[in-house]
């Protein structure tokens, strides 16, 4: 019965309940991404992530010729909180 | 207040604690208030008494006194309790006018502008 | 109330609360409450230089909806106490 229960997809959250413990793909507002293993969420799908990795993408306009300049930062975290 | 929930009193102390004091409010577009702070709720809403802005252009900085004000909570960033013992800001920094910093500022935004509108005027070459 | 629960046990520790501004303060976890809103001791913010106004600031109150992330302690993570509050929380919701 528990197991039923854990198993069974009925609502989209279910599917990331199913994703406890694995490592997840977060795409977040202003261009940014993370990796990391997913312990804990909830309803506002505020969550908590280990080992993790942040990619921040900008986009820089150069001075003077006014190209575009993209940019990536990375880095890595141990333990990490996300917000809603 | 008195109806107010359990969780809503433990808020309450959280912010008591800085009653009377001289605060920095930080604010979501980016304005700096500084004031003492006479009343708060819930919602992070607050009265400050003696309020000023701070504005911050590099190396330059001014006070505009505003008077007694009401901060809206859903503007609210972060407030801050200041220090009395340390120095406000870094010794490098210069106080100006209110017309000098209102320059500055207006400098700071024509060049943000530009930049803007030059990169709009590049997209329409964009085809890829 | 997972993260509410979450929070209150780790209070008392030093976490880095990164705003929805990209400012990034570092400090002593001093109280939080149901909003997530937090309180922060001994604080100091990571790029000072680029923040002069916060020289001074050494407590603060940090509203919940601005936070986008704080990083946490590594020994403020019980991987199993999580993810089975995790699962009580989705079975109550």
């Amino acid at each position: 019965m528990a197991s039923e229960e854990e198993s069974t997809v009925k609502e989209p959250l279910d599917l990331i309940r199913l994703s406890l413990d694995e490592r997840i793909y977060v795409k977040l507002r202003s261009d940014r991404e993370l990796r990391g293993k997913l312990h804990a969420y909830d309803q506002h799908l505020n969550m908590i992530l280990g080992d993790v990795e942040e990619i921040i993408t900008t986009v820089e306009i150069d001075d003077e010729t006014y190209e575009e300049i993209v940019d990536t930062w990375r880095c890595r975290r141990n333990y990490h909180y996300s917000r809603d | 207040m008195s109806c107010s929930g359990l969780d809503d009193v433990f808020l309450s102390t959280s912010l008591a604690s800085y009653l009377d004091k001289k605060l920095l409010v930080l604010l979501r577009d980016g304005r700096k208030l500084l004031g003492i702070l006479r009343s708060f709720d819930q919602f992070a809403n607050a009265v400050l008494e003696g309020a000023c802005e701070r504005v911050i252009v590099g190396d330059l900085y001014c006070d505009i006194p505003l008077g007694l004000y009401v901060i809206r909570g859903e503007n609210v960033v972060l407030i801050g309790e200041l220090d009395l013992e340390k120095e406000e800001l870094p010794a490098h920094m210069i106080s100006v006018s209110v017309a000098e910093i209102k320059k500055a500022q207006k400098a700071e935004r024509d060049a943000t502008d530009l930049k803007g509108s030059m990169r709009k005027r590049m997209e329409f070459l964009d085809f890829d | 109330m997972l993260f509410f629960s979450y929070f209150k046990e780790l209070v008392g520790k030093e976490v880095t609360v990164e705003l929805k501004n990209d400012l990034a303060i570092r400090g002593i976890l001093h109280s939080v409450d149901q909003y997530l809103n937090i309180k922060l001791e001994n604080t100091r913010v990571v790029d000072q230089d680029k923040y002069p106004h916060m020289l001074s600031v050494r407590n603060c109150f940090i509203r919940g909806s601005v936070v986008r992330y704080v990083q946490l302690p590594p020994d403020g993570v019980d991987i199993d106490i999580l993810h089975d509050a995790t699962r009580r929380e989705a079975r109550g919701g």
